[in-house]
């Protein structure tokens, strides 16, 4: 299987060192400003975009208008510098699907570039959905592009396959969560954690709900379990 | 490990580059540009300008998820005060100190910091060796 | 000594005045040459040249015997250090500290040093006892950092000279804290008459400083 080509688009050296040594799962290939980045993308096909802000010449915000011209449905993920959140929410709207803020570590950009990699492959029919697993994954995807919904019918439909895995009622908090009922969703966690007592993600979903200074930041939607068979 | 380095003179950028090498999160801190420029080519860290006293610097870097902090800039009193933000108000894990006059490592005395006089060590490295002599 | 004074700039020479009508006994270590002359010429106080950060000006100052420090350097690392210093080598209990950048209240406060924003409203708080509590109380209840504080001295010309302040009828944003006059403190009421010569602390809000100059000076 041929690894997914990504293109980092940034003036800062270091930057671009970073990024090419966290991501040695894909193909990654630089441009050092706005219009490097531009050749490249119009020259061959990436899969992902990772496009700083502040770039020198052409800035960042121009850069996706035209990426985006090029190639509509082109998945971009901005980095940005400190205090600019809402120049980055900003660049959503123009299509950007998420952003990162500087300083990232090697884990985060891992994470973000496998959610936005990980959805893109989801868009499969629901029809051929047929395991947990799937259907987890599937629900995942819809609560981060907010179909809720969608996300609790597939979270329903892998508690009825397997009523003792804690994964989908910690995914079933999370969903409570992004609408704003915490008590509930601190239930789901309970939940997860009475079927589990040592699963992670729902013990730390329910600390970060229980404390003072209540934050969504930090969410945890639990990872690939290690399957026995 | 996040790293964050406070000063990026000739001990914090080497350190900066041997960490980041090793694969490290790293972020380097200093008021001058010029310091900043000192680090190798092959830099896979993070740069902050500005001063590591002001509390706004240091949340751009993200003080509060590192696991380690190493201050090293030329000023005794500077580093004294940002050991004591990183220990007090952050609860870093590690913060490591350089001291440059030993006469004012006391200050460290009932704190839990990692710090180090070189002209204390170098003393101490250049008398065993006429010792051994 | 009992108290030792670093930095601080012209409030130094007032805050000794004070310091000294009341009784305490002062050190001043100060890093301008120049000033620590003039300090030693015009005060009754132990003067020592040096940077207040270091042990052994601390030690010049008998630090060890005194009851507090205020750490008025314009730079907060260097205040803190000296404060840390004082508890921490010579056991000193009182620390005070100016703040030069508000956002560092958090830890000195946390290191339990008692933290000034500006030596004008010490200075007002060491006044207090003896002035118009409701004059001081306007300006306390104010912004820090609105608040100036200016020597003037009345020459011949002042328009003020040989009035008594009752006569003056200055605004209540306009506080005079002491006078010096020749090697006195007198701390002014309502008949203090205003001479020539006369050193006068003034303590007003920061847009009004031009206002109290030309009013005891005659210049714009």
């Amino acid at each position: 299987m041929s690894k997914e080509n990504i293109l980092v688009i940034d003036d800062e050296k270091n930057i671009r060192n970073n990024l090419t040594k966290c991501l040695t799962d894909y193909e990654v290939e630089t441009a050092v400003n706005g219009e490097e980045g531009l050749k490249k993308f119009r020259e061959k096909e990436y899969d992902l975009v990772l496009l700083d802000m502040k770039l020198p010449g052409i800035g960042g915000i121009d850069v996706l208008a035209e990426i985006k011209e090029v190639d509509p449905g082109a998945i971009v993920i901005m980095i940005t510098g400190y205090g600019s959140v809402e120049t980055a929410v900003k660049t959503m709207k123009l299509g950007a699907v998420d952003y990162l803020s500087k300083p990232f570590t090697c884990d985060e950009i891992l994470e973000v570039v496998e959610s936005v990699v990980k959805r893109k492959q989801a868009e499969m029919s629901e029809d051929e959905l047929s395991t947990y697993d799937e259907f987890v994954d599937y629900a995942k995807n819809c609560i981060v592009d907010r179909q809720f919904s969608k996300a609790l019918k597939y979270l329903q439909k892998a508690v009825s396959l397997d009523t003792s895995n804690p994964e989908a009622f910690n995914l079933m908090g999370i969903l409570l969560e992004m609408e704003n009922d915490v008590l509930e969703a601190q239930k789901k966690y309970r939940a997860a954690l009475s079927l589990d007592p040592t699963y992670k993600p729902a013990q730390e979903n329910l600390d970060r709900t229980t404390q003072r200074d209540y934050s969504k930041e930090g969410m945890n939607f639990g990872g690939k379990q290690n399957k026995k068979d | 490990m996040y790293v964050v380095i406070i000063g990026c003179g000739r001990a914090g950028s080497s350190l900066a580059n041997l960490l980041s090498q090793q694969g490290s999160d790293v972020v380097v801190i200093d008021k001058e540009p010029e310091a900043l420029q000192e680090l190798a080519p092959e830099y896979s860290g993070f740069k902050v300008k500005g001063d590591a006293t002001e509390i706004e610097v240091l949340k751009e870097a993200k003080l509060d998820k590192a696991d380690v902090v190493v201050i090293t800039t030329d000023n005794d009193n500077v580093n004294a005060m940002i050991a004591q933000i990183a220990k007090n108000l952050y609860a870093i894990p590690q913060v490591l100190v350089r001291v440059i006059d030993p006469a004012k490592e006391i200050i460290y005395n009932d704190l839990d910091v990692y710090s180090i006089s070189t002209t204390n060590l170098l003393v101490d490295k250049f008398s065993r060796q006429i010792k051994n002599n | 000594m009992d108290i030792i004074i670093v930095g601080g700039g012209k409030v130094v020479y007032h805050l000794t005045k004070i310091f000294n009508a009341k009784g305490y006994r002062i050190a001043i270590i100060n890093k301008d040459e120049e000033y620590c002359k003039y300090l030693a010429r015009e005060l009754k106080a132990l003067v020592i040249h040096g940077d207040g950060s270091d042990p052994d000006s601390m030690k010049e100052a008998q630090a060890s015997k005194a009851e507090a420090i205020l750490a008025l350097t314009g730079s907060d690392p260097d205040n803190l250090f000296i404060c840390q210093l004082a508890r921490k080598k010579f056991g000193i209990p009182g620390t005070f500290s100016m703040i030069n950048n508000p956002d560092n209240e958090k830890i000195f406060k946390s290191l339990g040093i008692k933290t000034i924003f500006n030596t004008t409203k010490l200075l007002s708080i060491l006044i207090e006892q003896k002035v118009e509590t409701a004059d001081v109380n306007n300006l306390i209840s104010i912004e820090e950092g609105r608040v100036s504080i200016s020597q003037i001295i009345l020459k011949k010309d002042s328009p003020v000279l040989n009035k008594t302040l009752k006569q003056l009828d200055l605004p209540h944003d306009i506080v005079l804290g002491s006078i010096i006059r020749d090697k006195d403190v007198l701390i002014p009421r309502g008949e203090t008459r205003l001479l020539e010569g006369d050193k006068v602390l003034v303590i007003t809000l920061t847009e009004n400083q031009g206002k109290a100059f030309a009013a005891l000076t005659g210049q714009k």
